[in-house]
C-alpha cells in the first residue's frame, strides 16, 4: 500500500478516524509531525515493511477503512520502541491496536489465533491450554509429576462478565 | 515479605524452569509467594481484539491480589507486567473506562484496588532484595563466564508508564549477572526484540527476529543467554531449533533463565530448578559452572 495511490484513489472517511481517535482515549494521534522516529527503529520494518509514520499519516488523512481492512497492522511486533521514542507522544502501537480492535469489530481479515486466544480465556481462564512438556532427553513430564500445584479455574461468573467485557465497545 | 504471584499463561502451560526456578530461589532470599485463588489470563492477546476487556482482565488481576489481602504482586512475565500497569494506567486516566471496569469487577465481588505495587524478577531482586544481599546469598560464585543478557522489550517500555529499568540502555540484569561473579557483556543486539508478538500472525518473521539475534550472539562466543520473561525463553530456547532453520544456521546458544543460574550458584539441585526442561544445548555451560 502506498500513500500516493490512497490518496488519488480513495476518499477519506472522517466518520472512522473518529472512531480511531475516541479509542485512543487522550493519546494525541494528530501531533504526528513524520519525524519517522518511530520507522527508523520499528522491530518489524525490515521484515515485514511496517512503517508506523505512515499509519500515522493515513489515520489522519482518513483512509482508515483502507488499514482496517489490510493485513499490515497486524505485523506489529508491539516492541513499544515507537511509543518509547514518540517526541510528540502520538504513539503508534496504541493507534495499531486501535486499528486492530476496529478491524475485529467490522468482523475484517483477523488472524486465528487471537480469537482462538479469547475462546480459551472463556472456556478455562487462560490463553493457552495446560500441556505435556517434552525434556531435553525427549521425556514427557506435566505439572504434577514436577510437583507444581494444579492450575485452578476461576469461578462460574467470570465467563459472563468476561463475555459483557468484550461486549464493551468505546 | 510475602508477595502475591501472578504467573500468566505461557509460564503455567510451558516454560514450567522458569516456575520452578522462582519456587526455589525466591525463599531462599526471604521472599514469600503466594498463589492467587485462580489462574487466568492478564488480557495481552485480547488488547488486538478488544483492548477495554484486556484492561478489565488486568484490572481483575490487581483486584485478585488485593482480595488476599496482599499489598505486593509479583509477575515475572513482561508481557503480564506490561499488560497489568497498563491496565492500572487506563483506569486512573479514562474516568469512564475505569468506572465501567470497577462496576464489572463487583458483579464478581472482587474491588479494584490501585496501591498494589506490582514487581518483576529484575526490580524484585535488584532494587528490593539488592546486590549486596544477592552476593551474600551466592555459596558457589560462578567463574570465567561470559554472559549476555536479553531483557525483552515490554519490561523496559514504555517509560511513562513506570518500567523497572532504563529504556534504551537497560542494566539491571546484567549487574545482577555480576553479582554470580560472571561477566555480562555489551552487545549490539542488545534491544533487538525476540519476535514473540508476532507467532499469532507471521511465524517465518517471528523466528527470523529470534535466529538473528542468537546468531549474533554466538559470534560473540558467550558462554551462554540469560531471559527473565517467559515469551522470550520459548524463542531463544524452545524454539531456538526452528529459528536455526529459517536463518540458515548451525545455532547452538545455552538460554538459562536468570533464576535457573541463581539457583545453581546457590547450590540447588538442577532438576528442582527445572534445567531438565530447557530445549538448548545446556550441558556444556552446567559443566563449566559445577566445575
Amino acid at each position: 500500500m502506498s500513500l500516493v495511490d490512497l490518496m488519488t484513489m480513495a476518499t477519506p472517511n472522517f466518520g472512522s478516524r473518529e472512531k480511531i481517535l475516541a479509542k485512543l482515549c487522550g493519546r494525541e494521534l494528530v501531533n504526528c509531525f513524520q519525524c519517522i522516529k518511530c520507522t527508523s527503529g520499528c522491530t518489524a520494518l525490515k521484515l515485514l515493511e511496517l512503517k508506523p509514520h505512515e499509519i500515522m499519516k493515513l489515520v489522519n488523512l482518513g483512509f482508515v477503512d483502507e488499514l482496517v481492512s489490510s493485513d499490515i497492522i497486524w505485523t506489529c511486533a508491539t516492541c513499544l520502541k515507537c511509543v518509547q521514542r514518540c517526541p510528540q507522544k502520538a504513539s503508534p502501537y496504541h493507534v495499531i491496536v486501535a486499528l486492530r480492535n476496529l478491524a475485529v469489530e467490522r468482523e475484517a481479515k483477523v488472524p486465528g489465533r487471537y480469537l482462538k486466544a479469547v475462546s480459551q480465556i472463556l472456556e478455562t481462564g487462560l490463553a493457552e491450554a495446560c500441556r505435556k512438556i517434552v525434556t531435553r532427553k525427549m521425556e514427557t513430564v506435566d505439572r504434577e509429576c514436577l510437583g507444581l500445584p494444579k492450575v485452578s479455574k476461576p469461578k462460574e461468573n467470570f465467563q459472563t462478565i468476561f463475555m459483557k467485557a468484550m461486549e464493551e465497545r468505546p | 515479605m510475602k508477595t502475591a504471584v501472578f504467573w500468566g499463561c505461557c509460564i503455567l502451560t510451558d516454560q514450567l524452569g522458569y516456575e520452578m526456578s522462582v519456587r526455589e530461589t525466591f525463599p531462599r532470599l526471604g521472599i514469600e509467594l503466594a498463589d492467587l485463588r485462580e489462574s487466568v489470563c492478564c488480557g495481552d492477546p485480547v488488547k488486538s481484539v478488544n483492548d477495554f476487556a484486556a484492561n478489565y482482565l488486568g484490572a481483575r488481576v490487581l483486584a485478585l491480589a488485593s482480595q488476599a489481602g496482599l499489598r505486593d504482586l509479583f509477575v515475572p512475565c513482561n508481557r503480564c507486567h506490561f499488560t497489568i500497569c497498563e491496565a492500572r494506567n487506563i483506569i486512573e486516566q479514562n474516568q469512564k473506562a475505569g468506572q465501567k471496569i470497577k462496576e464489572l469487577l463487583k458483579e464478581e465481588e472482587l474491588e479494584y484496588n490501585p496501591d498494589i505495587k506490582i514487581w518483576h524478577t529484575i526490580n524484585l531482586l535488584h532494587d528490593h532484595i539488592g546486590l549486596e544481599k544477592v552476593k551474600k546469598a551466592v555459596e558457589k560464585p560462578l567463574k570465567n563466564l561470559k554472559m549476555a543478557s536479553h531483557v525483552g522489550c515490554q519490561i523496559i517500555r514504555y517509560s511513562d508508564l513506570g518500567r523497572v529499568d532504563a529504556a534504551e540502555s537497560p542494566y539491571k540484569l546484567d549487574e545482577l549477572i555480576r553479582a554470580l561473579g560472571a561477566e555480562a557483556v555489551d552487545y549490539a543486539e542488545k534491544l533487538d526484540c525476540c519476535g514473540s508478538a508476532l507467532m499469532h500472525s507471521h511465524l517465518d518473521s517471528a523466528l527470523s527476529l529470534s535466529g538473528c539475534k542468537l546468531k549474533a550472539l554466538q559470534a560473540l562466543n558467550v558462554d551462554g543467554l540469560i531471559v527473565s520473561c517467559p515469551d522470550c525463553g520459548l524463542m531463544f530456547d524452545a524454539r531456538q531449533k526452528d529459528t536455526a532453520t529459517i536463518v540458515g544456521a548451525k545455532l547452538n546458544v545455552p538460554v538459562l533463565y536468570y533464576t535457573q543460574l541463581l539457583g545453581l550458584t546457590l547450590g540447588i539441585d538442577e532438576k528442582k530448578l527445572g534445567l531438565h526442561l530447557n530445549q538448548s544445548p545446556i550441558e556444556d555451560l552446567l559443566a563449566k559452572i559445577s566445575a
